[in-house]
């Protein structure tokens, strides 16, 4: 099944959350809608499920227009943050929900609906609580219920709005990579949103970056994520360092790294800080400063150097790489990127 | 800890919890004030109205409200209630939908005009029906042609009645509704249930306690009723008296045993009302404790 958005636009007031967006999800494809708040990524999801209408442009599923159709019509299966379980009736009335509620006609039987939901609650490991009420569930168990309940009717595409954003850390981690499993096993295609960058690129095959109404880039997550196609990309998949320098013959210079640059007086060269290299001697060409702060952070450590010209780079080294230097406070090191980019509009964003 | 005071250390739990308590006379004696001020206020009268009603033995209570006119308001007052608590019912729980789920000009005005009930005086409640349906009012001439008689007649109570009790469910549907949001409607939506399998299924038996507290609020005043319905009723014995207005055409004539025999039916009906208030609390508070209390 596939999900075709045509030149979504949607408006609040005076505010624009979707500026003519496309969106194509491949057959059997999971695809992270990913930005930060505000970004549009939950109104594209709702107005695909038709929660919400578009004032221009059309949604097509599985090649038929469904812009004018309601979210029965479309047969599409929607999970909430916040899980949005009947809470007076118990998980295995939450999951028979949509079997239930179905012309008498197409209604399974009695029996039917009870294997069904229980080979369900099987697949989201939570057959021993179908007794329970929704209060009764921890966060995750919760989240798994509606999964299930989406998934017993079947749905053309199931849809995902931040689904692990309402839960701990690692319950989140555990979720996704079950949910990646689970999307490996039944091939529904699915479309989730979040603002988690590790989950992007952890659980989908295809990640969009939305910003303000528009999408800014999609792609494989590795390919998006080695390969930012501009600013607000590289600043939002991670931390940066910005240098400011100046163009010479089409060319600038941080450290050891040449980058070409179309004609500009000046370029931002964007850097992440474990692309830094940073050492006790002196090597030609090699940015100077000294050690501002340093902090241990699990399996990194992260040393803040002050430049000569009072801008800060972060640069983090893994646990032992740093054991071997050991650095203090007020030291003079010498820093250059093992990899930068530098982009025609650089500087358009800097959160 | 060397540097701090005695007092910032941590305490024994019983020290704990004296420090955060007043001491007992204190407590003592708020709590007997209160319960002072609630037997006078509340209690006593109960009783004295009871007390009163059997002040000359059950003889003379039975025939109280046997007596013809008594039939006739007790009759009154239960067709004006079996017509406007359905009707409230109704209306409340689809201006609470329509208030809670959804966003549209001029919410904010039909908030503000189920609250007008409250803001105004049954008695000015009742003139304006006067005004608007009485011989000289401005549809009266019109009714008057069609032989319609709304004023000084049932029309007119029930009327009143129904405007009286009109926000009694809506406005206790409407916080509960916004605070559940409309999540689980969506859900029932995208699972493929209609607008109606929604209501029945999802909306309904999440909001039954709260409505159920509505009507019997709303049917404690639909039959209490007395500032309104005394001015579009006329106080014709026998015809236009509902029950409140029977107990004061009592009193007035010194009929004190048989008004408060009245009166008694009356606050039986207040009894059964905290009764079964406090049984649909009782039985709601577990249904809508916090959700995340099992959470983990």
């Amino acid at each position: 099944m596939t999900i075709q958005a045509n030149q979504i636009t949607k408006r609040f007031g005076a505010f624009t959350a979707l500026d003519r967006v496309d969106l194509e999800v491949g057959d059997g494809q999971l695809v992270a809608l990913l930005g930060p708040s505000g970004s549009g990524k939950t109104t594209l999801l709702r107005i695909i499920a038709g929660l919400e209408q578009a004032d221009e442009g059309s949604v097509w599923l599985d090649g038929v227009d469904t812009t004018r159709q309601n979210p029965r019509e479309r047969r599409v299966g929607f999970v909430f943050q916040h899980y949005a379980l009947f809470r007076h009736m118990t998980v295995f009335e939450n999951v028979a929900f949509g079997l239930r509620v179905k012309p008498r006609r197409v209604r399974p039987g009695r029996d039917e609906i009870r294997d069904r939901v229980h080979e369900l609650l099987r697949l989201v490991q939570l057959d021993w609580l179908a007794d329970r009420l929704p209060n009764q569930l921890s966060g995750g168990q919760r989240q798994r219920v509606a999964l299930a309940r989406a998934l017993a009717v079947e749905p053309r595409v199931l849809l995902l709005d931040e689904p692990f954003g309402a839960l701990d850390a690692k319950v989140r981690k555990e979720l996704r990579r079950w949910l990646r499993r689970l999307h490996d096993e039944i091939h529904v295609t699915s479309v989730f949103v979040t603002h988690d960058v590790e989950e992007a690129l952890e659980v989908a095959d295809e990640v969009v970056v939305m910003n303000e109404g528009r999408i800014e880039q999609k792609g494989h997550p590795d390919q998006v994520y080695e390969h930012p196609v501009n600013s607000f990309v590289y600043h939002f998949l991670g931390s940066v360092n910005l240098f400011h320098t100046r163009v010479r013959d089409g060319q600038v210079r941080v450290g050891e790294q040449v980058l070409a640059v179309e004609g500009e007086d000046e370029a931002v060269v964007h850097a992440r800080p474990h692309d830094i290299e940073i050492s006790r001697t002196a090597e030609p060409g090699w940015l100077e400063g000294t050690v501002l702060r340093i902090h241990g952070i699990g399996p990194v450590v992260r040393v803040e150097v002050r430049r000569e010209d009072e801008s800060l780079v972060e640069v983090e080294l893994p646990r032992e790489r740093y054991a071997d230097l050991r650095f203090t406070v007020g030291e003079a090191v010498h820093l250059s990127p093992r990899q930068a980019k530098v982009f025609a509009e650089a500087g358009r964003q800097s959160n | 800890m060397p540097g701090l005071p005695p007092r910032l250390r941590a305490a024994r739990p019983a020290e704990a919890r004296r420090a955060v308590t007043e001491p007992w006379p204190v407590r003592a004696g708020l709590i007997a004030l209160a319960l002072l001020f609630i037997a006078l206020l509340l209690v006593l009268p109960l009783v004295l109205v009871f007390q009163t009603a059997f002040a000359q033995g059950w003889r003379t209570y039975l025939a109280a409200i046997r007596e013809p006119d008594a039939w006739a308001a007790i009759r009154l007052t239960l067709l004006a209630t079996i017509i406007s608590v359905p009707l409230n019912t109704i209306f409340g729980v689809a201006a609470a939908w329509a208030i809670a789920k959804f966003r549209f000009r001029g919410r904010q005005l039909l908030l503000t005009l189920i609250d007008l009930p409250f803001a105004v005086s049954p008695v000015i409640a009742g003139l304006i029906f006067v005004i608007l349906f009485g011989r000289r009012g401005f549809l009266g001439p019109w009714l008057a042609e069609h032989g319609i008689r709304i004023i000084f007649n049932t029309p007119g109570i029930v009327l009143a009645t129904l405007f009286v009790t009109f926000p009694f469910v809506a406005r206790e549907l409407i916080p509960l509704m916004e605070a559940q949001g409309s999540d689980e409607e969506q859900s029932a939506l995208t699972l493929g249930a209609s607008g109606w399998q929604t209501f029945w299924r999802v909306t309904l038996p999440n909001i039954k306690w709260a409505l159920l507290y509505g009507i019997i609020l709303c049917n404690a005043r639909a039959m209490g009723e007395f500032g309104a319905v005394s001015v579009v009723s006329g106080h014709i014995r026998g015809r236009t008296n509902t029950m409140p207005l029977h107990i004061e055409v009592l009193y007035n004539d010194y009929q004190f045993a048989a008004a408060f025999a009245v009166a008694s039916l009356l606050a039986l009906l207040a009894v059964v009302t905290l009764v079964l208030k406090s049984l649909v609390e009782w039985r709601a508070a577990p249904a809508s404790a916090p959700s995340e209390a099992a959470a983990g």
